[in-house]
């Protein structure tokens, strides 16, 4: 094994130098692209942050509309960084807080009465920390009295060990946005009303300043998160250094992180499961019915990795040597086969996507029995796949193009490439 | 140690020119979809004739058997059919939800109660549990049939001209390849690693197929059908991967409660850890002896989400 790896090695010497060059450029446009896309994340949060404060300092309906307008371009540059999630420790590590999912969101504050109460999968399904300033865990007397970034983040996240009680991140500033989707699979999302956030007795829901408090916290700790990750991909940032300080091993970074969101993320976890389960609930953001952006915007992140070119929410442009050149200068016919793959993705996302903002919704696609709905999902699910394979042809060959390569786990343990 | 010891043996062996997907088409993954169907099929006949629990236990229990050793395959038509054949796991806990609203609503969904007039008519319950049997078997001839009648000769065709999905004979071995180690990682990460939880917070509730106390059995299940898809692929022994799953077979016959129920007193833990380590071993042994022999590295697992 040692010979055939030196063998292949000094074979491609010659060509190694060059392309050791032009892997690092690739690098560079990954870590540049995820520096824009988190800035972004962050300003456009900030933005979040400002339009709560509104809401919360004197609320109304009008307000309100405009914190949801707020969090649903929030979401648009934040999807698009998924596609850094796996395979960067990093990011995966830290992904939990901002965007967990799905959500018991009992935990959180009133539901309806069929949500149901605790389950065998999660005692606190039903906490309502909202309504609630003192719970027993496992015991254990909590005091939420104050609402604070440090308590969502450090005693109710991920509480009793649970990944659905997700108390902080997007899905849960969503649903204290927007509310249940009482709808079911017909037309609508959540519909809470702005007089849940009201003062006095205008209040509906109970506890509309421990609502307010709940929401400035988690919306706080969302920009407080965003700005960590946003510095860990500045010049000399940790996660920057992760993916540059070895080439081979960031190459394979951005193609894992391109083939598992594609694959068991989205194809899978966030599309085919829930076209199973046939349950309205089971969609990415279900609170606001925007499911079909979240897997729109996914998909062009996983593009916009491979092309090396990022629009930023500025309208400026980030771009620079790609992946796509790398494998143009080894496969000029499997960059161009990756790229097809990637327009037909973004094909099927797109129809998902008009056919929702035509009023098709992504809870109604999944109702039981509907043909056009299933066919909608499953395209963007067999497109997904088959980028996926284009991905793995571009993950053999590299390997065989001898890109330069030092201290990668995957010499010593070839199953270790996609781990 | 371990890898000086898989290394040695590597030198020994004699390493196949080009592993065999038709063998395990034909050896394995075709006639275990086959015996899944007839034991599935084998159920309903027993749940029409009478529903209630303790005659449909044994049925179960052999159409449970004939799962495992293709139940990890999430590939093509087994991606979807497996979910909804052996939905697990459940983290926000569907089945007991749907199952418990069916029974509330006595939702006729459970189909024509006459059906099973002699045994059943006061007992939606019993009914469900029919109507679900009656399911599987249907669910069980159609994943078969999508593999003998399509997705076998997709895998049997890879480099041909036409076939689209595989476009050489390597990209289907990666393919099935990934299913075998894929299936490794889920038995040792999901089927051991749910219930174990944390030390502090064991979560025997989690383990697979509790209730029946079939839990342990499935990972033994899971484990042999690896090493047998590997062999098969290999089309010789691997000694260095059966001597793996012996390690498996010992672990698991060390512990006493089959479904885990006492992991959190800690020398049953132990005991536990042990297996998951022998799981993983597996693991690493049939990427060792099979996969880097051929050259071939996994590719993208349809568990690869969180």
């Amino acid at each position: 094994m040692i010979r055939t790896i030196l063998t292949t090695t000094a074979l491609a010497a010659g060509l190694a130098a060059a392309q050791a060059q032009t892997a690092a450029e690739v690098l560079d446009t990954y870590a540049d692209i995820a520096a824009a896309k988190y800035e972004d994340s962050l300003v456009a949060a900030r933005a979040l942050q400002v339009a709560v404060e509104t809401l919360t300092a004197d609320p109304s309906a009008q307000k309100l509309a405009a914190a949801r307008t707020a969090w649903l371009q929030a979401r648009v540059p934040y999807q698009q960084t998924e596609v850094y999630r796996f395979g960067n420790p990093i990011v995966d590590d830290w992904e939990g807080k901002v965007n967990a999912w799905p959500l018991d969101e009992g935990l959180i504050d009133y539901v309806d009465g069929a949500y149901g109460g605790p389950t065998d999968a999660n005692q606190l399904a039903a906490l309502n920390v909202i309504a609630n300033p003192t719970f027993t865990l496992s015991g254990t007397e909590i005091d939420a009295t104050d609402i604070t970034p440090a308590l969502l983040e450090d005693t109710l996240h991920e509480v009793d060990g649970i990944e659905a009680n997700v108390a902080t991140g997007y899905h849960a500033i969503e649903f204290l946005l927007w509310g249940q989707d009482l709808n079911g699979h017909g037309a609508g999302s959540g519909d809470r009303p702005w007089t849940d956030y009201a003062t006095g007795d205008a209040c509906t829901g109970g506890n509309c300043d421990r609502r307010a408090d709940y929401l400035t916290a988690a919306t706080d700790l969302l920009v407080s998160d965003l700005e960590w990750m946003a510095a860990q991909w500045t010049e000399g940032g940790a996660a920057r250094a992760a993916v540059t300080d070895d080439e081979r091993a960031g190459l394979t970074t951005i193609l894992t992180g391109m083939g598992s969101l594609s694959y068991g993320e989205t194809a899978g976890e966030r599309m085919r499961l829930g076209l199973m389960l046939n349950d309205p609930e089971e969609e990415h953001s279900c609170f606001a019915d925007n499911t079909h952006n979240d897997h729109y915007y996914d998909g062009l992140g996983i593009r916009n990795v491979y092309h090396g070119e990022y629009v930023r929410i500025d309208g400026s442009h980030v771009s620079g040597p790609s992946l796509s050149d790398l494998v143009a200068a080894t496969d000029p016919a499997l960059d161009a086969d990756m790229r097809i793959r990637l327009l037909e993705t973004m094909g099927a996302l797109g129809q998902i996507k008009t056919a929702a903002e035509a009023g098709f919704h992504y809870d109604m696609m999944l109702a039981r029995g509907d043909d056009g709905g299933e066919a909608l999902i499953m395209g963007g699910v067999d497109a997904l796949i088959a980028q996926t394979r284009s991905i793995e042809r571009i993950v053999a060959a590299l390997d065989l193009g001898g890109i330069a390569i030092e201290g990668s786990d995957s010499l010593d343990n070839p199953s270790a490439v996609f781990q | 140690m371990r890898l000086t010891f898989i290394a040695a043996a590597l030198m020994l062996a004699t390493v196949p020119a080009r592993a065999d997907v038709g063998a395990l088409l034909d050896r394995h993954i075709l006639p275990g979809l086959a015996a899944f169907a007839d034991a599935t099929g084998a159920l309903a006949d027993d749940a029409a004739a009478d529903c209630r629990a303790p005659a449909l236990r044994p049925g179960l229990d052999a159409a449970f058997d004939a799962w495992l050793p293709v139940g990890d395959l999430r590939i093509e038509p087994s991606e979807t059919g497996a979910l909804s054949i052996a939905f697990w796991p459940d983290p926000r806990g569907f089945t007991q939800r749907t199952l418990a609203r069916l029974v509330a609503e006595e939702d006729p969904v459970a189909g024509d109660p006459t059906a099973f007039a002699e045994y059943a008519t006061d007992n939606y319950t019993c009914r469900l549990a029919a109507t679900i049997a009656a399911d599987l078997r249907r669910q069980a001839a159609a994943l078969a049939t999508a593999w003998t009648d399509g997705f076998a000769a997709t895998l049997r065709s890879a480099g041909a001209p036409g076939n689209a999905t595989y476009l050489s004979g390597d990209e289907a071995l990666r393919a099935v390849y990934t299913q075998v180690l894929g299936g490794l990682e889920f038995t040792a990460d999901q089927r051991l690693g749910r219930p174990m939880g944390t030390f502090d917070r064991p979560r025997p509730a989690l383990a697979e197929a509790r209730r029946s106390g079939r839990s342990l059995r499935h990972v033994i299940l899971a484990a042999q059908a690896g090493h047998d898809m590997a062999l098969a692929l290999a089309g010789h022994d691997l000694p260095v991967t059966t001597a793996a799953m012996g390690r498996v077979r010992d672990a698991a016959g060390r512990i006493s409660d089959p479904a885990f129920a006492d992991i959190a007193d800690p020398a049953a833990r132990l005991r536990v850890e042990v297996l998951q380590q022998a799981v993983d071993g597996l693991h690493t042994a049939i990427a060792a002896e099979l996969g880097t022999p051929m050259g071939i590295a996994p590719g993208f697992n349809a568990q690869d989400g969180d």
